[in-house]
């Protein structure tokens, strides 16, 4: 179970701050040198000026270009790391050039391809750090944002992408020239209807219940491919299909590896913001950042999606295969005993014995719905949606990132907290999943729960310019106590605002003044609920969101 | 409620616990050290989930040198690990389906260049070919004053 795939990365979980002191401008400049050698061809026509990102699947450089218009441009260059698999590549750059260059969706000018080495040259949109504004938009400003965000995933929906990886730092936003752009489709699916021909699936089998494989082909979507296993690598893979996880945690794998080393040197604030680049221009702050990295990489849990690289169909056992081997190769489960731990407290060897179901989740933990969390096999298009309602939930409350999960069941009963462990049960068997849970904890009201975050009621206002040490350490009692407050105390607690600022100074508030957040309308927080219904399949699409009341005032 | 049976481990509170409804896979679970809870109290723009890194509450607290700044609004310079960029990068190869222990080496190992020469990449070449080559070259002006292109 040692294989990774990139598929079940989180893409979140290293940020690289090539802006701080300790990273050297000397490496960047060797990593400019290199990328000209490595693709010769961007020598005459770029001018790479500096590197704007780095993560786990690529790096990218901001470059200017002279082009036959005359004009000199900035552009944005992706060099995708050369172990990426050519159809991973061509799938990305089918994305862009299919459904990218219009509705907030990021194109692509050009692409540079030297051996393994490829470099996608896409236009470059200056954009803010997700966290540096965070607090200081006005509510218009956010409205417009989510308007502009669901265009985007109105698009790519239509084209039957799913991106798997929406959040801040893969929609760029020009505040000043209100541009977006959504961008990264290293981590796309394609729906059974897609129109990217390169992310068409064939319903895999693989998915149902195989365990870890180690194929050389790649599969795009739910588990199609195109095989290119040549018959040394099958042997391999049928092999490495024996190599069962039940040594593995339960369903997990723990993976010791990081995806690379550079999570380790995550730890400084992103002062520049990446183009493009998951895992990058979020964070300007180095806090949350370093201890999330800390916490992702302890736990870093791996299960094998259907992004993975896997085979198109079943591929006979070789002789060079073990009997173990083959009895997996054969498919499904080989245990479909039944136990009586079901929905129960308990876990048997019986049980415990079983394949652990496969189901894709790449992507950000915090920004996983609930039936990526859960393994649920299929996934369709609202997993995005979730996940815009997750951002739209980060700029409603102020707070970003809004869940801090180091693992899919923190982030899941966590999801409880705020949504309710009674309805997140309830909505999981809709999707044919059992979740039991030992605590029961209410459904939150969203209006209460993002004032009281934001700081727009005067619930826990002081609290604000505390050091946040002494209010993390009496966190939890105060927590205890601050239940959520009817809507009518709320409404006091709003009007008795002004006047708490006046005499207290509340810098913050007042510098801001409001900017529309002492009135939210109702209809945010209804599309809110919408977009984080906890079931996937009456969860609001992209394009009914863009009707939603909340922006009737908007133009088309 | 919980039963009681020979052979079954009982989960530690609190727990969240989730399998398939058809059955017929193995269940996953994850026991807490204490259930999550949202807390109001934790300064914007940290999420409300946050822990106190001060006060490990227990969860998955192993790594030595977490930096417990909660307060800094900017990076304020703590050299933690200098930047272990030149660590070894280990990873899986997608090309040759195999894990490596340092990226270098493996991009440099006879299987992957064998690869990365191969016609595999036709399939990128396809999508290339369409484009629209809209550049024009910038004259070396420092190091050959050869002119390739007629411009202003």
């Amino acid at each position: 179970c040692d294989h990774k795939y990139r598929s079940d990365i989180e893409s979140s979980n290293k940020i690289h701050n090539l802006f701080s002191p300790f990273f050297s401008t000397a490496g960047i400049k060797k990593d400019i040198e290199k990328l000209y050698e490595a693709v010769p061809q961007l020598v005459n026509v770029f001018k790479i000026k500096e590197k704007i990102g780095e993560g786990t699947f690529s790096s990218v450089y901001l470059a200017t270009a002279q082009l036959q218009t005359g004009y000199e441009e900035k552009m944005a260059l992706k060099h995708l790391i050369p172990t990426s698999h050519p159809l991973r590549i061509a799938a990305e750059l089918q994305c862009l050039t299919v459904a990218g260059g219009q509705d907030n969706v990021m194109g692509v000018k050009y692409c540079f391809r030297k051996n393994d080495h490829v470099v996608i040259v896409m236009p470059y949109l200056e954009h803010e750090s997700f966290l540096d504004i965070l607090n200081s938009l006005s509510f218009e400003e956010v409205k417009e944002y989510m308007f502009n965000l669901f265009k985007a995933l109105r698009r790519i929906h239509h084209f039957g992408i799913v991106h798997r990886d929406v959040k801040p730092s893969n929609f760029l936003y020009n505040r000043r020239l209100k541009e977006y752009a959504l961008v990264d489709f290293g981590l796309a699916q394609g729906t059974p209807d897609t129109k990217i021909e390169l992310l068409k699936t064939t319903h895999s089998e693989d998915q149902q219940g195989s365990c870890s494989q180690n194929n050389s082909t790649v599969a795009l979507g739910n588990g199609v491919s195109v095989s290119v296993t040549a018959p040394k690598q099958i042997a391999q893979q049928s092999a490495s299909k024996a190599a069962d996880k039940r040594s593995g945690s339960l369903s997990k794998i723990q993976i010791k590896q990081g995806r690379g080393g550079k999570e380790d040197s995550a730890h400084h604030s992103v002062q520049r913001s990446v183009f493009g680049e998951r895992n990058f221009n979020v964070y300007s702050s180095t806090y949350q950042e370093n201890t999330s990295t800390k916490l992702i990489k302890q736990s870093k849990v791996i299960d094998v999606s259907s992004r993975k690289l896997v085979t198109k169909k079943k591929i006979a056992p070789t002789k060079t295969v073990s009997s173990g081997a083959a009895r997996r190769a054969a498919s499904s489960c080989p245990s479909n005993l039944t136990c009586d731990c079901y929905a129960t407290d308990r876990v048997c060897s019986v049980c415990l014995s079983r394949c652990q179901q496969v189901a894709p989740r790449a992507g950000t933990p915090g920004f996983r719905a609930p039936e990526v969390l859960t393994k649920c096999p299929t996934q369709t298009t609202a997993i995005d949606m979730w996940s815009a309602g997750i951002v739209f939930l980060s700029l409603l409350s102020g707070r970003y990132p809004f869940y801090k999960a180091s693992d899919d069941l923190t982030a899941l009963a966590q999801i409880m907290t705020v949504r309710g462990s009674r309805e997140t049960i309830q909505a999981a068997k809709t999707f044919g999943k059992s979740v039991l849970c030992t605590q029961v904890v209410p459904a939150q009201n969203l209006r209460t729960l993002c004032e009281k975050l934001r700081g727009t009621n005067s619930g826990c206002k002081r609290s604000q310019g505390e050091v946040p040490g002494k209010s993390v350490n009496t966190a939890a009692g105060k927590a205890e106590s601050d239940k959520p407050r009817a809507p009518d105390t709320l409404g006091k607690q709003t009007q008795h605002l002004g006047s708490f600022q006046e005499g207290n100074g509340a810098l913050e508030m007042k510098a801001t003044d409001m900017k529309g957040w002492d009135q939210v309308p109702d209809e945010a927080y209804d599309l809110l609920d919408k977009l984080l219904d906890l079931n996937p399949a009456t969860r609001i699409t992209a394009k009914e969101a863009l009707l939603h009341p909340f922006f009737k005032d908007m133009r088309f | 409620g919980s039963l009681q049976l020979v052979k079954c481990s009982g989960l530690k509170n609190p727990f969240v616990k989730v399998e398939d409804r058809s059955r017929h896979y193995r269940p996953f679970y994850l026991q807490l050290p204490s259930f999550p809870v949202l807390n109001y109290c934790i300064p914007k723009p940290y999420s409300p989930f946050e822990v106190d890194k001060k006060h490990p509450s227990g969860q998955k607290q192993t790594q030595s040198k977490q930096r417990n700044k909660i307060n800094s609004d900017k990076d304020c310079g703590t050299p933690v690990q200098l930047a272990q960029k030149d660590k070894k990068k280990r990873g899986y190869c997608e090309c040759c389906g195999k894990k490596y222990e340092d990226l270098q080496t493996h991009l440099e190992s006879e299987q992957h260049q064998s690869f990365a020469q191969s016609t595999q990449y036709q399939i990128v070449d396809d999508i290339i070919s369409k484009f629209v080559y809209e550049f024009v070259e910038y004259k070396n002006d420092v190091k050959k004053i050869k002119r390739t292109k007629c411009s202003t």
